[in-house]
C-alpha cells in the first residue's frame, strides 16, 4: 500500500525550488497531494510543506532520506525535515506541569484516544500528587513515569530535568509555572512549546485571568508559543479567544481560560507534529 | 408622568443612574463625530446613519485633516447639510476650546479614529460620555501604530476595542472588542485592512449599544453591557 510522506522545507529563495521538489517526488513514483508554499514579500526566504503518497517498495525509507538531503544541500536549506508518520517512530515528548493539571490531563486523554501522535516519555512536575489522583492513576495504568521534582526559588532542578528529558524530540510545558533559564534552553537545544493562559502580548507573567478580569476586557484568550529566554515572548504558534462580559466572575474567567488553554495547546502540538510550524523571522511562525 | 415616576423611583433608591427613553418620541441623541485623516470609521457611521441604522442626530463633524470639496465624505456631509469643521492641530494647540464650543449641546461624542489625545480639562469641561475606537486589542498595543506593533509581535489574532475616553490614553472602560485571525500570509497592509473592518464594526456596535441604553460603566475600568 501507499504511505503518506510529509516534507517541511526552508531555504533561501531561488528559482526552481518547487520544480526540483516535485521532480524529486515524481521521479520516485510519488504522488503529491498538496503543496503549501510561502515566500514573504519582503524577504528572499522560501518555505514549503508538501504532502505526498508513495510506494515504499519503489522508494525505501533510506533513499527517501538521502534524496531530500540532497535537495537540502542543493538549496542550502536551513530546514529540511521529512516524516512518514506510518513508519517513523512517533515524536518522543516530555510533559511538564505544576499544580493545575487540566492541560496535562487533556493531553493524556487525547493521547489515549490516538489523537495525539506522540510517545509520552515521562511527566515531570514540581507538584506532588497522591497515588489515587486521577492523573497518577492514568499514568500508572499506561506505564508513563511521573517524576516529582519540587522547586524552590534557589533550585529549579534544571540539571535533573535535563537528564530526564534527554532523548526527547520536544518538550511541552502544560501550565508548568517555572521559568526555564537560558542555559537550560541552550542545553536542551530542541523545541519547547508552552501554553500561556492569556492573549499575548497582553497579560504576560502571573495571574493573567485576574489581570484580564481587572482590565475589563470583553475577550480573553490563550496563546501557545515556543519558549525563548524571554518570558512569554517566543514565536506564537496559535491563539484562541472567548467572549466574557459583566456576568463573568473571576471564577468563570478562569474556567473559560482553562478551556481555551486545553484547545490551544493541543492545536499547537498537533500542528507541530504534522510539520506545519516553522519559526519565521525573530518572533513569528509560519503555520501551514 | 413616565419621567416623574421613574424619577421618584430613582430618589427612593438613591440611584447613581436612572435613564428612561422612549425612542419613538424622545429626541434622538445628538452627537458630534471627530476624525483625522483615516475616514473609514467616519464614513461607515455616516452610511449607517443614512440607512437609519444609527439612531442619532449628527450635529457636526470635526476634523484636524483638511478635505477637498469633492471628497466623498465632504459631498455626503454637504448633501445632508451636516457641518464639517476643519480645525488643524499642532503640538502646541489642540484647539480644544473651539471643539468644546462646537460640541456644546451634544449628548455624547464619538472619536472615529481621531488621533489627538483629549486633555483631562477637556474631558472635565465637556462632562459627557466620549466613545473612542482603538485599532488594537487593548490592553495590547496601546498608543500609535498598533497594526505595526501586532505585525511585528507575530500574533495570530488582531482586534479592535471601543471604549469610553478617560484622561489615561487607551485605558477607559471597554465597551466592545472584536478579533480576526491573521497568519504568516498576512502583510502589514492586510493587517491594516482587517483592522479597519474590525474598527468599523466595533465602533458601530458600541454606539448602537450605547443608544439602546445597554451600557453602564462598572467599577473603575469595566462596563456592564446588557
Amino acid at each position: 500500500g501507499n504511505l503518506l510522506g510529509i516534507h517541511l522545507f526552508q531555504c533561501p529563495d531561488a528559482v526552481g525550488i518547487v520544480a526540483k521538489l516535485s521532480e524529486c517526488i515524481a521521479s520516485r513514483g510519488g504522488n503529491i497531494h498538496s503543496v503549501d508554499v510561502f515566500v514573504p514579500d519582503d524577504a528572499p526566504v522560501f518555505y514549503a510543506r508538501s504532502e505526498f503518497t508513495y510506494n515504499p517498495r519503489l522508494w525505501p525509507r533510506d533513499m527517501l532520506r538521502t534524496d531530500f538531503l540532497h535537495l537540502s544541500d542543493c538549496f542550502n536549506a536551513q530546514k529540511s525535515t521529512v516524516r512518514v508518520p506510518d513508519i517513523d517512530p512517533k515524536y518522543k515528548i516530555a510533559v511538564l506541569a505544576s499544580k493545575q493539571d487540566h492541560c496535562l490531563f487533556d493531553l493524556l486523554h487525547r493521547w489515549q484516544e490516538g489523537r495525539l501522535p506522540v510517545d509520552i516519555h515521562c511527566v515531570i512536575s514540581n507538584h506532588d500528587r497522591p497515588v489515587d489522583n486521577h492523573v497518577m492513576r492514568f499514568l500508572k495504568r499506561h506505564e508513563i513515569p511521573y517524576h516529582y521534582l519540587p522547586t524552590t526559588s534557589g533550585n529549579k532542578r534544571e540539571q535533573e530535568i535535563l537528564e530526564l528529558i534527554e532523548g526527547t524530540d520536544f518538550v511541552v510545558l502544560a501550565r508548568y509555572m517555572q521559568v526555564m533559564s537560558e542555559s537550560f534552553l541552550k542545553s536542551y537545544g530542541k523545541d519547547i512549546i508552552n501554553i500561556h493562559h492569556g492573549l499575548l502580548p497582553s497579560f504576560k507573567g502571573g495571574s493573567p485571568s485576574r489581570q484580564a478580569f481587572n482590565a475589563g476586557v470583553k475577550l480573553i484568550g490563550a496563546t501557545s508559543h515556543f519558549v525563548t529566554p524571554e518570558l512569554d515572548a517566543g514565536p506564537i504558534i496559535e491563539q484562541m479567544v472567548e467572549r466574557v462580559s459583566h456576568r463573568d466572575t473571576l471564577h468563570s474567567f478562569v474556567v473559560k481560560s482553562e478551556n481555551l488553554e486545553k484547545q490551544c495547546l493541543a492545536e499547537a502540538i498537533k500542528s507541530y507534529c504534522e510539520l506545519r510550524v516553522l519559526p519565521y523571522e525573530v518572533m513569528k511562525t509560519v503555520v501551514f | 408622568m413616565l419621567r416623574t415616576d421613574f424619577l421618584h423611583l430613582s430618589d427612593c433608591f438613591n440611584a447613581q443612574k436612572s435613564t428612561v427613553r422612549v425612542p419613538d418620541i424622545d429626541p434622538k441623541y445628538k452627537i458630534a463625530v471627530l476624525a483625522s485623516k483615516q475616514d473609514h470609521c467616519l464614513f461607515d457611521l455616516l452610511h449607517r446613519w443614512q440607512e437609519g441604522r444609527l439612531p442619532v442626530d449628527i450635529h457636526c463633524v470635526i476634523s484636524n485633516h483638511d478635505r477637498p470639496v469633492d471628497n466623498h465624505v465632504m459631498r455626503f456631509l454637504k448633501r445632508h447639510e451636516i457641518p464639517y469643521h476643519y480645525l488643524p492641530t499642532t503640538s502646541g494647540n489642540k484647539r480644544e476650546q473651539e471643539i468644546l464650543e462646537l460640541i456644546e449641546g451634544t449628548d455624547f461624542v464619538v472619536l472615529a479614529r481621531y488621533m489627538q489625545v483629549m486633555s483631562e480639562s477637556f474631558l472635565k469641561s465637556y462632562g459627557k460620555d466620549i466613545i473612542n475606537i482603538h485599532h488594537g486589542l487593548l490592553p495590547s498595543f496601546k498608543g500609535g501604530s498598533p497594526s505595526r506593533q501586532a505585525f511585528n509581535a507575530g500574533v495570530k489574532l488582531i482586534g479592535a476595542t471601543s471604549h469610553f475616553v478617560t484622561p489615561e490614553l487607551d485605558a477607559g472602560p471597554i465597551i466592545e472588542q472584536m478579533v480576526e485571525r491573521v497568519s504568516h500570509r498576512d502583510t502589514l497592509h492586510s493587517f491594516v485592512v482587517k483592522s479597519e473592518n474590525l474598527e468599523k464594526q466595533c465602533l458601530a456596535e458600541a454606539i448602537k449599544s450605547y443608544c439602546e441604553l445597554r451600557v453602564l460603566p462598572y467599577e473603575v475600568m469595566k462596563t456592564v453591557v446588557f
